[in-house]
């Protein structure tokens, strides 16, 4: 099961950027600058939008799904209960997963943006696919919930995994870095290999690395254990 | 000086709160009620009981520049140029004064290249960042970004937390989910369920909260960091 990018473009007036990548099983991690086309690139591989040129083709893929950046763009039920039950999925479940417990009568634009992500996020990894594009699924979560994302991510995830981000806090375990830079999708490769070549590494990482030190993977607990094994 | 006495609105409620000028960060889990205080602060919503005072005025007597969470929400114009430039015609700026204005604004944010692409056009960090320059085109007194950072990549991120004291703004009020942007503030209020648990300086706040994963990253790194740059 994997997704290739076979000389895909993207392009607007005075824009572009290229691609041509395969996403073989695994949690991948995307990041890029503001305006790189993280969330063009997210949206054409959702099949979304045509690319200009080139092909995005699924292989061995049959169920994939698109979490878009913000969570308003998601919400159709008027209430919370309508919102999870339009995903075909029992409300006082999901409530519970999305620490919304005896709020399933509110409405769902009642929620502040963070609950509302919650609520999303917890709709959206409780499917099956076989692939699922997160674009910024971190965005506006509180530290606490950022960290329990990472873990629902990690237990919860498909075969193929794409996370599209700039969050700079918190960060899961992933399998493979990306960077979308200069008009083009870099693969950095596997993880931890790709690390000190990850130009848009979290400042906590980055700090590590002027210290000659590569953490195992990505996050604060692999990042804080590296250092501690130096430090000993 | 902002002053909140007694204040109530939907779920936050201050009976008396003093945030000397500077920047203050608002932090706290999500629906503590950070949108709704700021918005209040802002001026585009009152209090349902109660009052802020701002230097001795109300926050809708105040000149103060926006940056709402939703990106979308903050832009109505066609172009990047009309965008900002309408926060100027808004207050009849005369025309001479207007484009420098505009042309200052994006140099700020250090997007230029921005000028003449179509706000729809423009990816969800790009919006927060014109936002943020039709904000500052005007010189407020009063800043209140919510959650930008949330939208921006690091680079971009730093780039605005530096260039933020240089637009002289007597009060620069901000909600943030990065702690590490939170520590850098010169006050912070911690909210919870609609209540102040915690204000003071960052030093004071995150030491009460160092057991929790709102502690900043960089500062539970701090000592093993130098100790190996020794």
């Amino acid at each position: 099961m994997h997704l290739a990018l076979e000389e895909v473009i993207l392009s607007r007036k005075n824009w572009s950027l290229s691609a041509h990548a395969t996403f073989c099983e695994g949690i991948h991690l995307i990041t890029g600058r503001v305006g790189s086309g993280k969330s063009t690139l997210a949206q054409a591989i959702a099949g979304l939008t045509e690319p200009s040129s080139g092909k995005i083709v699924l292989h061995g893929i049959h169920r994939h799904t698109l979490s878009m950046q913000f969570p308003e763009y998601h919400t159709t039920g008027h209430l919370v209960r309508d919102e999870i039950r339009s995903w075909g999925l029992e409300p006082g479940k999901i409530c519970m997963e999305a620490g919304l417990m005896g709020r399933e009568y509110e409405r769902s634009f009642a929620l502040s943006r963070g609950e509302l992500k919650r609520l999303h996020m917890s709709c959206i990894l409780a499917g099956t696919r076989d692939l699922l594009i997160l674009d910024e699924p971190f965005s506006t979560l509180d530290p606490e919930w950022k960290h329990r994302m990472c873990r629902k991510i990690l237990s919860h995830h498909p075969p193929v995994t794409l996370i599209f981000t700039h969050e700079q806090a918190v960060l899961p375990r992933v399998d493979y870095l990306w960077e979308l830079r200069e008009g083009s999708l870099h693969a950095l490769g596997p993880v931890p290999e790709a690390i000190p070549s990850w130009q848009g590494a979290p400042r906590y990482i980055e700090e590590v690395l002027k210290c000659g030190v590569v953490p195992d993977n990505i996050t604060i607990e692999d990042t804080e254990e590296a250092l501690c094994r130096m430090h000993d | 000086m902002i002053v909140c006495s007694d204040l109530a609105f939907r779920s936050v409620a201050i009976p008396d709160l003093c945030i000397p000028s500077g920047h203050t960060c608002v932090i706290g889990p999500n629906g503590s009620g950070k949108s709704t205080l700021l918005s209040l602060f802002a001026g585009i919503e009152t209090p349902e009981q109660g009052r802020i005072c701002i230097d001795e005025t109300t926050p809708r007597k105040t000149d103060v520049g926006w940056v709402g969470e939703f990106p979308e929400d903050n832009l109505i114009f066609r172009t990047v140029h009309d965008e900002i430039a309408s926060a100027l015609r808004f207050r009849h700026l005369p025309h001479e004064e207007l484009e420098p204005r505009v042309e200052q604004a994006l140099r700020d944010i250090d997007r230029v290249d921005l000028k003449n692409a179509r706000c729809k056009e423009l990816s969800g960090g790009e919006k927060a960042l014109v936002a943020l320059a039709a904000a500052i085109a005007v010189r407020p007194k009063v800043l209140v970004l919510d959650e930008i950072d949330s939208h921006l990549d690091r680079a971009t991120a730093e780039h605005v937390q530096r260039i933020l004291p240089s637009f002289s703004c007597a009060h620069i009020l901000q909600s943030t989910q990065n702690m590490d942007t939170a520590s850098h503030a010169d006050h912070l209020i911690y909210l919870e369920e609609g209540k102040v648990r915690h204000f003071g300086s960052p030093e004071d706040i995150f030491s009460d909260l160092e057991d929790t994963q709102f502690y900043p990253t960089l500062w539970r790194f701090a000592s093993c960091i130098s100790h190996l740059k020794r």
